[in-house]
């Protein structure tokens, strides 16, 4: 049943090569930890993917409950965490896996760094790479207001003054941050909110599918 | 039998395929769980919201009841007030549920110039006979709902669940 | 080998095979010496085998450590000391120095952590040499080294001049604590005139420190408190006579919750 779907949808769209594409190819010894424990560290960067789709699922459950208002944001934060079951849970692979995404992301760049891996022809996918980092890290600054407790207004408000202090511009860029000039309030949260549902992660989607297809196509770096 | 042999590659796609599935079920499990609460959380209903409406003032024409309770909606704790058609049966009261079972307009005792003894629905016309009983015919296609009623200690009308019609 | 169907595209844009693309650019993995598995399915298991041990750890951690929440932000506040999430920490750091803060914070705000990631980003353009190991380009892995072992530092400096327990007690979630007292009694014209209501709030609601409604302890207690001192509250924060603290003692000692 399932091969004769198979292979009705491979007839007309031809789909046996892109499953090749992903698929279909050897891996070397040198990062392969079977042969060499030492090339874990090649893991590094399979782990922060692994938990970048925790992230995603965890977060798009989390939004079942949350609201981006001040008024209810910690409520419903709050609902969500002690009176639904396994609010706790979900919430809490979305909060630790935020650092543990950094923590990986961190290890996988040192791999690459220290292995001289960026080198020519991969240049451009170490940049794609930093640009994930940086993402990554506005994700976490964003995240971190959304359940509108204590920490998270004051670090925000740390956090924005940062961007403030940008020569020129810096009062401009608080202004498009905060949504206001002076309040950080309402028009903040739905701003982080938006920033940080839609914007970063269809950022971080594109760089993503960038990273992956660059490897790909490029292949994994040889041996030292 | 030994003419299946499993070849290496499969032992390895089926090993492959159980360790995706204990991943994603340990992934998911939870989340699953988390949307799916509202269905299974437990209703603590019953509660019954005493009116201003005396028992013994009620007639045996439907006089519309309004009642106010506090509704928790997860973190939204609300003042939501309802409406009861109550008048007098017999010895018992009766309250139904204004709530038309067509498409859940509200309806209205003698709404209707044409039919002063029953309910009608303005929407789309439907009518319902005084003890809920939808008149074949029109829209609706059940019975209007009646309240849980009771009588509190100092004589007051108390307004509880609406159930399934029994009156008719 | 032919793969698929072959099906002709106007304008093909697919990704041909290896064997049928001409041979430049990277090497194909074949053309690595030494023993090669697929991907699929020997070297994918493997690797989701170690993915199932991280998420058992990762659940594991989950469940033995519920994610924080503090209370309700209340931007009146003002005694809250903010902190950001652990990653940035170094950052924080960095602004508390006096070369980094003040007339020049934007050196430490902007400068420095802007030339840190531009030189992340351009490290291919800046370190264009073929040698690959780290020990054969001093340079690259010298600079590397010096910025993790600043993060490490800055974080750690920041770690240890942070009060955590004041930091908790700052955050916690309390019970909306009422009390009726006589703000005209001796005892609370005491109270707000000394330091105690610096921590405990004007209405005893807590701060700092802890509620003072309905601590039952005796007067007897809450003045050895106010002398010696308890948990995070060193001896001698109270800097008033014993004959006003004695008062002070007796009266808190008398609040309790009013519903």
């Amino acid at each position: 049943m399932l091969n004769k779907i198979y292979d009705w949808v491979d007839e007309r769209l031809d789909i046996t090569p892109i499953w090749r594409d992903i698929a279909d190819h050897e891996v070397p010894e040198h990062v392969n930890p079977a042969h060499h424990f030492s090339a874990f560290v090649y893991c590094f960067g399979g782990l922060t993917f692994f938990v970048t789709v925790i992230q995603i699922l965890s977060g798009m459950f989390l939004t079942m409950y949350y609201v981006p208002d001040i008024e209810n944001a910690w409520n419903s934060v709050y609902y969500l965490q002690n009176e639904v079951a396994f609010g706790e849970i979900v919430r809490g692979m979305h909060h630790w896996g935020a650092s543990l995404v950094i923590v990986m992301m961190f290890l996988h760049t040192l791999r690459v760094f220290f292995t001289g891996s960026y080198k020519k022809p991969r240049e451009l996918n170490w940049m794609v790479g930093v640009g994930i980092f940086g993402i990554m890290l506005g994700l976490g600054f964003t995240g971190y207001l959304l359940p509108w407790d204590m920490k998270a207004l004051f670090a925000t408000k740390v956090g924005i003054e940062i961007a403030a202090s940008v020569p020129f511009i810096g009062g401009m860029i608080k202004t498009l941050l905060a949504g206001d000039e002076v309040i950080l309030g309402a028009q903040t949260l739905t701003r982080f909110f938006a920033i940080h549902v839609f914007f970063l992660p269809a950022a971080l989607f594109g760089l993503l599918a960038a990273h992956f297809i660059l490897i790909r196509r490029q292949g994994i770096s040889g041996p030292l | 039998m030994s003419n299946n042999k499993v070849t290496r590659r499969q032992f390895l796609s089926y090993t492959l395929t159980g360790v995706g599935g204990f991943m994603a079920a340990g992934m998911l499990m939870p989340m699953v769980r988390f949307a799916i609460d509202p269905v299974l959380q437990k209703k603590d209903g019953g509660d019954f919201v005493t009116t201003d409406v005396a028992v013994a003032d009620i007639t045996e024409e439907p006089t519309r009841v309004d009642f106010t309770f506090e509704q928790v909606d997860a973190w939204y704790t609300s003042e939501v007030t309802n409406t009861a058609w109550v008048y007098k049966s017999g010895d018992s009261i009766v309250a139904l549920s204004p709530i038309c079972k067509h498409l859940g307009c509200t309806v209205n005792w003698a709404g209707d110039a044409e039919y002063p003894d029953q309910f009608f629905c303005p929407c789309h016309e439907g009518r319902y006979e005084k003890n809920g009983k939808n008149v074949p015919g029109t829209p609706p296609l059940g019975p209007l709902d009646v309240f849980e009623v009771r009588e509190s200690a100092d004589g007051l009308l108390e307004i509880g669940m609406a159930v399934p019609n029994n009156l008719v | 080998m032919h793969r698929g169907k072959g099906l002709k595209f106007v304008g093909d844009s697919r990704v041909l095979h290896p064997s049928s693309r001409k041979k430049k650019g990277p090497k194909d993995y074949s053309e690595y010496p030494g023993k090669t598995e697929a991907f699929w399915p020997d070297f994918l298991l493997k690797e989701w085998l170690i993915g199932s041990v991280f998420l058992i750890g990762y659940l594991i951690l989950t469940v033995s450590h519920p994610s924080p929440l503090e209370r309700q932000a209340d931007p009146t506040d003002t005694a809250y000391i903010p902190l950001p999430d652990w990653y940035f920490l170094f950052l924080y750091q960095l602004l508390k120095y006096q070369f980094a803060s003040g007339p020049y914070n934007v050196i430490g705000a902007i400068v420095m952590p802007g030339i840190a990631f531009m030189a992340l980003l351009l490290v291919p353009f800046l370190d264009t040499s073929k040698e690959r190991r780290p020990f054969k380009r001093p340079l690259p892995t010298g600079f590397m080294l010096l910025a993790i072992a600043s993060i490490i530092f800055l974080t750690w400096e920041s770690v240890v001049n942070h009060d955590w327990e004041a930091a908790k007690a700052q955050g916690e979630i309390r019970e909306e604590v009422s009390v009726e007292f006589d703000e005209n009694s001796e005892g609370y014209q005491l109270y707000s005139t000394s330091s105690c209501i610096g921590c405990h709030g004007n209405a005893f609601e807590g701060g700092i420190g802890p509620t003072l409604v309905g601590t039952g302890r005796s007067a007897e207690e809450i003045y050895e408190i106010g002398k010696n001192g308890i948990a995070s509250m060193p001896a001698g924060t109270y800097q008033g006579t014993d004959e006003e603290l004695q008062v002070i003692a007796e009266f808190i000692s008398t609040l309790e919750a009013s519903e």
